[in-house]
């Protein structure tokens, strides 16, 4: 994982500061820094979405292709996760530099995002047992300034909004024979409901309290983080203790507590800004990755 | 401008794909007007003064039309009065799309200056390209890209009209839909019948005009006469479960009501599925790919033995058809009953233009017609034309639209004309058309291959070459022959052996693999010769001069050398490019003298009593073998050289001199067949013969029967040793007459690939291996063996289609091909020679056999003529008589008389030309006398023998 040096009058510093609900930025605790959210931004994808934050930028694309459904869940699809730490994020991810911390983000959208309470799996089934859609969810990080979790979380859900799958018919011949058959009108897809989507808050302990959106500087000056995905309503589906240091249990309540409330202040805005992309339609002007 | 365009896709494994393409719009596509002065195009397509005489648009006009308009009227598009046409892209992709034959023909008219068509690419102007919108069909947004390529055109045209006289575009569509759309956006829109109908100079265009389907003013009954066809899906669910079979739809010749469906099973096995009657024909046509389901086994009916003509006027009552198809019913004998089947559906249509005539209908103002096709496996077809007129008499070219389920006919239009009937000219295209013969004149590509004259042969030709041009060989062919591929020598060698060549043109070293010449002469397959025409393989530069081997001149042989003892058994053998120069070119004839005039002792001579004498031993071996000596009557016409009509005909006779030509280019076959095949033993070009398959002798068994001589069909020997020994007394043609039956229980020899089949046998020759060598001028299969052999003697480069076994194996299928049909097509050009000579004849009266006998019919061969007729007993205007057909025989009792194989019959024969439709030989009884059937004698004046021309 990035990393910076902090030397220690810089610790005290930020440590005073986030005592004082005041960090070095100007945020509060529980501010999020600027967020920037574009969809449907890969055209050779089923759906897509960029997020920064901050500098922090990643690249949610979305592929659907058609697989076998797990034989515990016949009738139910799934989600596949895989997350490229590409060496233009940071020089550390250089080679297989990247690689552990891919398995660890992919593990965790995994689980946070592969259950039927998140995604309607359900919907995607084409026909129990035998056909079921995959979607093959695909993270690009192109520059690492903290609090990746999160910015990936909301491309997830972003990216989820916007995919398009193609819809499909199965057609059964007399003698029971199935075949798949294509719509031959483009525009002719399924949506899925992203409600109940959730994200993925972190919560950094710096000295006693505890700031969400943690930068790198701050980053370094906590020596343990609680994630917690946290639907539209405030349930908490998920959550994940990183880091070398300890919590007590009191402080684990108090920032689940603010991670819900964080949390659900963060789906509606969300979720606002993505009808209003998509309610301007075909002729949007895209902004991609020189704008 | 980049856009991109997606659209999603079905992999072969499953899957689903979504693939994206770039699409880039550019500002510079002109739009090919000579009124423009905006765009920046150099040459313009487009006229300013595109006038077609129209009095629905009186203005300068171009023409849009749309994809459907384009593939259903592609034979208007071609007529030379349609000019300044803008083809969009779109249209061209829909086209080619859907319907490869019509983009090729409209390629062709974009090419052709004269035609003044262009293709804008609207799909890559800036201003023309719309995507598609939610909710939109790909033909909506087609269709709207159309209106919007034509609404761009007519403002365009507007600014830009500063001098121009008001040139307006109108876009011609068939389309309800697109037509009201295009008037609200204030286009101008015809349909397309409207607008032909409008050009007042040209009423002969309407006839051209392809009915379409949604035409109400049909000529039908309301019934519905036909099961309804399945669709595509159904029928591919069907064919997968093994409920229907898939299989080629085989029109029967001489019923119309019956058909066999050839289903090609896995490997080798394949089974021929019949269908009976109207219904369950279902609409389908010669060579399309059709779905039959088998009906329970109890229906299962055997093929009839009539022989049943659609003839008459238009039946759109199908009384007198049920009476017909009742005749075929009664025919069922149970023991013969074969799987039958009906249609029901079709896979793939193969429907072509067919030549024929029309039969005007009797209504004088009627502008409905039938139109009967040449080929009696065609059904006839209903046209509309209002040139009935001019166009009764002629030989005229009709394609087929649509079969509606409630018409007794397809439903076609007028194509072309290929003028009047019963001329020689038009005949012979009829028939070149009909069995797919290419004979154009070579394009200019393929010339280009050519020498350059004046061509002789190098010192480096020399270098790689034997020179033989001191050996005295010869050449001996029919006469008036100018592709001479083959010449001869022997001569005796001091060791007292006799050294015997073949020296056969070598083609290979003008036709050089893979350029258009080649491509061309593969495609072409065979030299077809016709009576008094020959449809050349290679450029006749070629053909009858540079590969030709003629007499006192230099040229490039590919020459295979025996050194045989006097026994004629050969002791060496060698191939070789060589050199030579023939010393004489002879005819059969004229070899003969030269053998038999004891007197003529020179080189030629010797040369030509040495192969003489060592031929006859080689034909006895081939005999002992067991090969078979067949007979089939060929016919020659004294063709008059001024008038190229037939004057005298006259069957072929052979000489000595044909028989030891045949068996030194035999020999030569199979030598080279033997070389290549060891050489390449997977991609050799052979020819094999298969063994008939039992039942085929059949017929010849039943025939022979009946006039006690046994026959013996368990191997080639012992049917040549049986041929040869049967005889009966006071009836020295009988021998002739089996080996014509026998011929035709033959199976087809074929060109193969060695690497794809196992079984090498020439029947008829009762060799194990066979290929063709002898004829590079005329056959293409010998071009691809000499360059084999070529590279098997080191003498010529391989490359890589001449090594891959799958490609030889589909030029081998097209050759078979080509071959068949060039049979066919000299048959049918003897067949007319044939005609044309009785009409000049009269009526004759002339002795012949009975050669087969079928339910309601005998079929004589007249042996002087070659000729063969049909005699029917069941007229259609007569009273039928008492007609008991036998099939154990097979023999046909009419009132008291009994017909049986080989009885001698006198007979008239005479040209029927009352149906100018097919012109037949009519042949009618005269003896034996039955009263009621046969007919008196007529006098025939004896004609004043005409001198014979040459010999």
């Amino acid at each position: 994982m990035a990393t910076v040096q902090v030397s220690e009058a810089e610790k005290v510093y930020i440590l005073h500061g986030i005592r004082d609900d005041l960090r070095v930025d100007g945020r509060g605790c529980e501010d999020y820094r600027h967020m920037e959210i574009e969809t449907d931004v890969v055209s050779n994808t089923d759906g897509s979405a960029k997020v920064t934050l901050g500098h922090t930028a990643v690249l949610v694309g979305i592929k659907a292709e058609i697989g076998k459904p797990r034989p515990m869940v016949p009738n139910e699809g799934y989600l596949e996760f895989f997350v490229d730490c590409s060496a233009n994020a940071t020089p550390e991810f250089e080679g297989r530099g990247g690689e552990e911390l891919g398995t660890e983000l992919s593990n965790t959208l995994y689980k946070v995002f592969n259950n039927k309470h998140s995604v309607d799996l359900k919907s995607l089934c084409i026909s129990a047992g035998e056909h079921c859609w995959v979607l093959y969810v695909d993270v690009l990080l192109l520059q690492c300034d903290g609090n990746l979790y999160d910015a990936i979380s909301v491309a997830v859900k972003a990216a989820l909004f916007s995919t398009k799958i193609p819809r499909v018919h199965i057609s059964a011949d007399d003698e029971g024979g199935k075949e798949i058959e294509l719509s031959d009108d483009p525009y002719d897809c399924m949506r899925l409901n992203v409600e109940n989507v959730p994200c993925i808050v972190t919560l950094c302990k710096v000295g006693h309290r505890h700031v969400v959106d943690a930068t790198l500087q701050e980053k370094a000056c906590s020596v343990a983080s609680l994630i917690i995905s946290v639907t539209h309503k405030g349930t908490v589906t998920c959550t994940r203790k990183v880091g070398g240091g300890s919590l007590d249990p009191e402080s684990i309540f108090e920032m689940t507590e603010a991670g819900k409330r964080v949390g659900k202040a963060l789906h509606a805005p969300l979720m606002k800004l993505l009808q209003q992309e998509e309610s301007l339609g075909q002729k949007r002007q895209k902004v991609g990755f020189l704008g | 401008m980049l856009k991109s365009k997606t659209f999603v896709k079905k992999t072969r494994s499953g899957g689903v794909m979504k693939i994206v393409r770039e699409h880039y719009l550019r500002d510079d596509i002109w739009c090919g007007s000579e009124v423009c002065a905006e765009c920046k195009q150099e040459s313009a397509v487009l006229q300013r003064d595109a006038c077609i005489e129209s009095n629905l648009c009186t203005y300068p006009h171009y023409l849009i039309p749309d994809t459907n308009v384009v593939l259903h009227q592609i034979d208007v598009l071609e007529d030379p009065v349609i000019r300044n046409v803008i083809i969009l892209q779109t249209v061209l992709q829909e086209v080619r799309h859907r319907s490869a034959p019509v983009y090729k023909r409209l390629k062709d008219i974009i090419h052709e200056k004269e035609k003044h068509f262009y293709t804008f690419t609207n799909e890559h102007h800036r201003d023309t390209f719309i995507e598609r919108e939610p909710g939109e069909s790909a033909n909506d947004r087609n269709d709207r890209a159309i209106r919007v390529a034509t609404k761009w055109y007519s403002q365009h045209l507007k600014t830009s009209e500063s001098d121009a006289e008001g040139l307006k575009v109108v876009l011609l569509t068939n389309d309800q839909g697109n037509t009201q759309k295009a008037e609200e956006s204030s286009l101008l829109v015809y349909k397309c019948e409207e607008y032909i109908k409008s050009l007042i100079a040209n009423p002969e265009l309407v006839d051209r005009l392809a009915l379409s389907s949604d035409d109400k003013n049909e000529i039908t009954s309301s019934k519905v006469l036909f099961p309804e066809h399945l669709p595509l899906s159904r029928i591919q669910a069907g064919i997968k479960s093994g409920s229907f079979l898939q299989g080629s739809f085989r029109a029967s010749r001489d019923n119309y009501l019956e058909a066999t469906v050839f289903v090609q099973g896995e490997g080798e096995d394949s089974t021929e599925v019949l269908i009976q009657g109207l219904q369950n024909l279902n609409r389908a046509v010669h060579q399309d790919v059709v779905a039959v389901q088998l009906l329970p086994r109890n229906q299962w009916v055997a093929p009839s033995a009539v022989v049943l003509q659609d003839e008459g006027t238009a039946k759109d009552d199908d009384a007198e058809e049920e009476e017909e198809e009742k005749a075929l019913r009664i025919s069922a004998a149970e023991a013969a009953s074969k799987p039958t089947g009906k249609i029901v559906g079709i896979i793939k249509r193969s429907w072509r233009p067919y030549c024929g005539m029309l039969n005007a209908s009797q209504i004088k103002e009627s502008t409905r017609h039938l139109f009967t096709p040449a080929d009696r496996r065609i059904p006839r077809i209903r046209i509309e034309t209002r040139q009935s007129s001019t166009l009764a008499g002629q030989r005229i070219m009709v394609a087929i639209d649509g079969w509606p389920k409630h018409s007794r006919y397809p439903n076609g239009h007028f194509v072309r004309s290929l003028g009047s009937a019963g001329e020689k000219d038009t005949e012979q295209e009829v028939l070149l058309l009909e069995h797919d013969v290419p004979h154009q004149d070579f394009s200019q590509a393929v010339l280009s291959f050519l020498p350059k004259m004046p061509w002789a042969i190098t010192p480096e030709d020399m270098v790689k070459r034997e020179d033989l041009r001191h050996l005295t060989v010869c050449s001996v062919d029919p006469p008036g022959c100018t592709d001479i591929d083959d010449a001869l020598h022997c001569r005796e060698l001091d060791n007292g052996n006799l050294e015997v060549g073949v020296h056969i043109a070598d083609v290979s070293h003008f036709i050089r693999p893979g350029n258009a010449m080649d491509k061309e002469a593969a495609n072409r397959g065979t030299t077809v010769y016709l009576c008094g025409k020959r449809i050349d393989m290679v450029p006749e530069l070629l053909s009858s001069n540079l590969c030709s081997l003629r007499s006192n001149v230099e040229r490039m042989a590919f020459s295979c050398i025996w050194e045989m003892n006097d026994k004629a058994e050969i002791l060496k053998t060698r191939f070789t490019k060589s050199v030579i120069n023939s010393k004489a070119s002879l005819t059969y004839a004229e070899a003969q003298m030269r053998i038999d005039d004891t007197t003529m002792n020179d080189d030629i001579t010797q040369s030509l009593r040495g192969l003489n004498k060592l031929a006859k031993i080689l034909k006895r071996q081939r005999i002992e073998k067991g090969a078979l000596t067949l007979s089939s009557l060929e016919v020659r016409f004294h063709i008059d050289s001024e008038t190229h009509d037939p004057i005298d005909l006259q069957t072929k006779e052979l000489m000595e001199t044909n028989s030891m030509v045949e068996e030194f280019m035999l020999l030569a076959n199979i030598s080279v067949a033997q070389k290549i095949y060891d050489e390449f033993p997977d991609c050799a070009m052979l020819r094999k013969h298969p063994a008939p398959p039992p039942s085929n002798y059949d017929i010849l068994l039943k025939a022979a029967k009946s006039k006690n001589v046994e026959i013996h069909t368990d191997s080639a020997k012992a049917l040549a040793d049986s041929l040869d020994g049967a005889k009966v007394d006071g009836f020295p043609y009988f021998n002739t007459l089996l080996r014509i039956l026998a011929t035709r229980c033959m199976m087809q020899a074929v060109y193969f690939c060695s690497g794809m089949d196992s079984d090498f046998h020439h029947y008829g020759l009762a060799s194990p291996i066979y290929t063709h060598f002898t004829s590079p001028i005329r056959r293409y299969a010998d071009i691809i063996v000499h360059r084999l052999l070529a590279v098997a003697i080191a003498a010529d480069s391989t490359y890589p289609d001449l090594m891959d076994k799958h490609k030889q194996s589909a030029l081998a299928n097209n050759l078979n091909y080509r071959h068949k049909m060039s049979q066919y097509a000299q048959r049918a050009s003897v067949a007319f020679h044939t005609q044309l000579f009785f009409k000049s004849r009269g009526i004759l009266n002339e002795a012949g056999y009975v050669l087969f006998v079928r339910k309601n019919a005998i079929i004589v061969l007249i042996p002087k003529f070659g000729l063969e007729g049909t005699v029917f007993f069941d007229t259609k205007d007569k009273a039928a008589p008492n007609l008991v057909f036998d099939e154990e025989g097979p023999t046909l009792k009419v009132e008291q008389h009994n017909f049986c194989i080989f009885d001698k019959v006198k007979v008239t024969i005479s040209l029927d030309a009352s149906n100018i439709q097919h012109q037949k030989i009519r042949m009618a009884l005269i003896d034996p006398v039955i009263p009621g059937v046969s007919v008196p004698a007529p006098d025939v004046e004896p004609q004043a023998k005409k001198p014979k021309l040459d010999r």
